[in-house]
């Protein structure tokens, strides 16, 4: 009883039923198929990916409600569920790699280890902080920050 | 040869050395070494090595049996490396989910991404230098903050190894799902969602994005968030950085 309760209070568009699979699916390829069109006519110089484009792509669909959240939402956490899976073979293409691990040895993979340990804590901490100094300058100059608003509507 | 030269080899040795990941780090209640992927891989890279060496086939052959079913044929594990395409998709709808954040801080993200980069490069060339890495292997570690994609004709670009930078590419990812929950406590990460989002997004790319989105909905957000920008953020950056540090 008390569950039924608490699934109507969590708003209304939010919490359909999830559609059939089949439009799931069909979503998603669409989605792709476009994307991949995209990455096809970017420069080579600067490529995006498709899967990208593709990310991009959803994204604005869901914020324009064109594509409504129970469409798509069981078939991504599906899809992210299983990423590690989806990975075990590019893991083992590593198997065609061997060479350079043999030739650079340890040294390398340390080295990549370092860097991925890097990425991690740098740019989580360069974020902190970012986020820190924006926060004041925001609360100290609130009144500018609902002008810009404004006149943007404007 | 003839046996494996079929379309579900692949596809079987991917799913039973992940279960027998899965099984192991269950047992073990967790045991970072047997983290399910990082299990599936080493496995999958041993059983070829085993087929190459009781078939005496070349490893060339046995490759293209795991990742195509032979060469004359064109679906194997390759499928599953595929499906990473509408996954990588999937990251939309956690991004929709807070939408409420990407509004209200898409500039400090941004700003969070390229200067994080800066410094992340600094530090990485300052390390691998400091080790005595040839210019040829820093610069294909450079890139690999950006998808594979990106990447690999990036470290061409700056006289680095397309080949190496696909496999920091891959182990970074394996590196993150492995380690990701020791690395965030060790430096303590854990109280600042937004960072964490964006740090595993960017070194794990779309695997640490799937372990952003266990840890918590604005983590998911922010890391899908780093899997769309970093790597045009990295397209900018790192020509640059290499010219500066005198790469190119």
């Amino acid at each position: 009883m008390d569950d039924s309760k608490k699934k109507s209070a969590v708003g209304k568009e939010e919490k359909k039923e999830p559609s059939n699979i089949l439009v799931q699916i069909a979503i998603f390829v669409s989605v792709l198929f476009v994307s991949n069109i995209l990455a096809m006519y970017m420069p080579e110089s600067f490529p995006v990916p498709a899967p990208v484009w593709g990310l991009l792509i959803l994204y604005f669909l869901l914020t324009t409600k064109i594509v409504k959240l129970h469409q798509v939402e069981q078939m991504s956490t599906f899809l992210i569920s299983i990423i590690g899976f989806l990975f075990v073979p590019s893991g083992v293409q590593l198997y065609t790699h061997l060479e350079i691990i043999k030739s650079d040895g340890v040294m390398l993979i340390l080295a990549i280890i370092i860097s991925t340990i890097v990425l991690l804590v740098v740019i989580s901490y360069t974020a902190k902080f970012i986020i820190m100094i924006s926060s004041k300058i925001r609360g100290n100059n609130n009144a500018s920050d609902t002008q810009e608003v404004n006149d943007g509507n404007n | 040869m003839a046996i494996i030269n079929n379309s579900f080899f692949g596809i079987f040795v991917s799913i039973v050395v992940y279960l027998i990941g899965v099984f192991l780090f269950r047992k073990s209640k967790g045991f970072f070494l047997f983290q399910p992927l990082f299990v599936g891989m080493v496995l999958g890279i041993f059983t070829l090595w085993t087929i190459q060496h009781l078939t005496g086939a070349s490893p060339a052959a046995v490759y293209d049996a795991y990742w195509q079913g032979g060469t004359n044929n064109h679906i194997g594990a390759n499928f599953l490396f595929w499906m990473l395409s509408p996954a990588t998709i999937a990251f939309a709808v956690p991004l929709y989910k807070r939408n409420d954040l990407v509004k209200k801080y898409w500039l400090e993200l941004l700003l969070a991404l390229i200067i994080g980069l800066f410094i992340s490069l600094a530090v990485i060339y300052a390390a691998t230098k400091a080790m005595g890495l040839s210019d040829k292997v820093i610069a294909s570690l450079l890139p690999s903050s950006a998808t594979t994609a990106i990447a690999m004709p990036l470290a061409a670009g700056i006289g680095g190894e397309p080949a190496i930078t696909a496999m920091t590419c891959i182990l970074n990812a394996v590196i993150i799902l492995a380690l990701g929950d020791q690395l965030v406590k060790l430096f303590r990460l854990q109280k600042d969602p937004i960072g964490v989002g964006l740090g595993l997004g960017t070194s794990g790319k779309t695997v640490g994005s799937a372990k952003a989105v266990q840890l918590g909905s604005i983590q998911g957000a922010m890391a899908s968030i780093s899997l769309v920008v970093i790597g045009v953020v990295t397209d900018l950056v790192v020509p640059i950085f290499a010219k500066w540090v005198g790469l190119v």
